[in-house]
């Protein structure tokens, strides 16, 4: 599962061919379904969610907060508060029923597509 | 960039919107100073990986915009959500705005017509009777009472044709802020 999203050392070869717009297009397409991913797996909170992204996908950090706030609002996620030993509680997300359904639709989506444009990427290699 | 000085920025940015929804985003950053922090960055690294927090401001007061005119449908909440999306960009405004200003000047001379008819429909109602109209007075106060209700009637459509041109516009502008503004700050 981890291999899946991690196309960063692949991307910075291809930097300079493909224009960055397309890059991010493609990135900021994904970044839902890769949260919505990474939080069936197991709850999480921001920063840790941030730091994989970035660590896979090359992402901004920032964008992060925007997007969770959005899922929030749309019911796909919601938040628990986890005291820590350190500091003031912590801000977990889990995934609530809408955001399981919508993963598991986004998925097929995305498996789909990606299906379809390896077989032509690769039948044209 | 300090903690201080992207918190700050931050916070000016997000002004306007509910004082609790800016605690909210203002601590979530804050935790992720602390973070960043406790795994040994600087504060100029963590500043640096979150990006712009105009721009980050910006992109949370424009999706609040959309959400409160999704949940209540009245025209300061439109106004709120398409200034905000103007703020942020995401329309484009310069193809978008003389297309809109037509319909919306459509709307607009529509629902005149539609209250000088109700107008129209009330004067002939209260007064026509009085004046020895063709057919009776009875006939003129039916007349105007079929009037003022077509009148309602064309407000009721008037009014779901104008909630469906924001709506399309929210849509518009939705997939803009989604799919094609490259909104990602490159760390």
């Amino acid at each position: 599962m981890h291999s899946t999203w991690r196309y960063k050392g692949a991307s910075t070869e291809a930097k300079d061919a493909v224009p960055e717009t397309i890059e991010i297009q493609l990135k900021k397409g994904v970044l839902a379904l890769c949260v919505l991913a990474l939080l069936s797996h197991a709850d999480s909170y921001a920063y840790e969610i941030a730091s994989r992204l970035t660590k896979d996908i090359d992402m901004g950090e920032g964008t992060i907060y925007p997007l969770m706030r959005r899922m929030q609002s749309d019911g796909l996620v919601e938040t628990y508060l986890v005291e820590s030993q350190s500091g003031p509680p912590r801000k977990y997300y889990r995934l609530t029923a809408t955001g399981r359904q919508s993963l598991e639709q986004q998925k097929a989506e995305w498996t789909a597509f990606s299906t379809a444009v390896n077989d032509i990427v690769g039948a044209s290699a | 960039m300090t903690r201080a000085e992207f918190i700050t920025r931050l916070r000016r940015g997000l002004a306007g919107l509910p004082v609790t929804t800016i605690a909210d985003i203002v601590a979530d950053h804050e935790a992720h100073f602390a973070d960043g922090q406790a795994a040994g960055r600087t504060e100029a690294e963590v500043a640096a990986a979150l990006g712009d927090p105009d721009r980050l401001a910006r992109e949370m007061r424009a999706e609040a915009g959309l959400k409160s005119w999704e949940e209540k449908k009245t025209p300061s909440n439109a106004m709120g959500a398409i200034i905000a999306l103007i703020g942020l960009g995401a329309l484009d405004v310069m193809f978008l705005l003389p297309l809109l200003m037509g319909v919306l000047g459509a709307l607009f001379g529509f629902l005149v017509a539609v209250v000088t008819m109700f107008v129209a429909g009330g004067f002939v109602f209260a007064a026509g009777p009085l004046t020895a109209p063709p057919g009776g007075p009875i006939t003129a106060f039916l007349a105007g009472l079929g009037l003022m209700g077509l009148a309602t009637c064309f407000g009721a459509l008037l009014t779901l044709v104008t909630i469906g041109v924001f709506n399309a516009v929210v849509w518009y502008a939705r997939l803009h802020y989604r799919l094609l503004k490259p909104a990602i700050e490159q760390a």
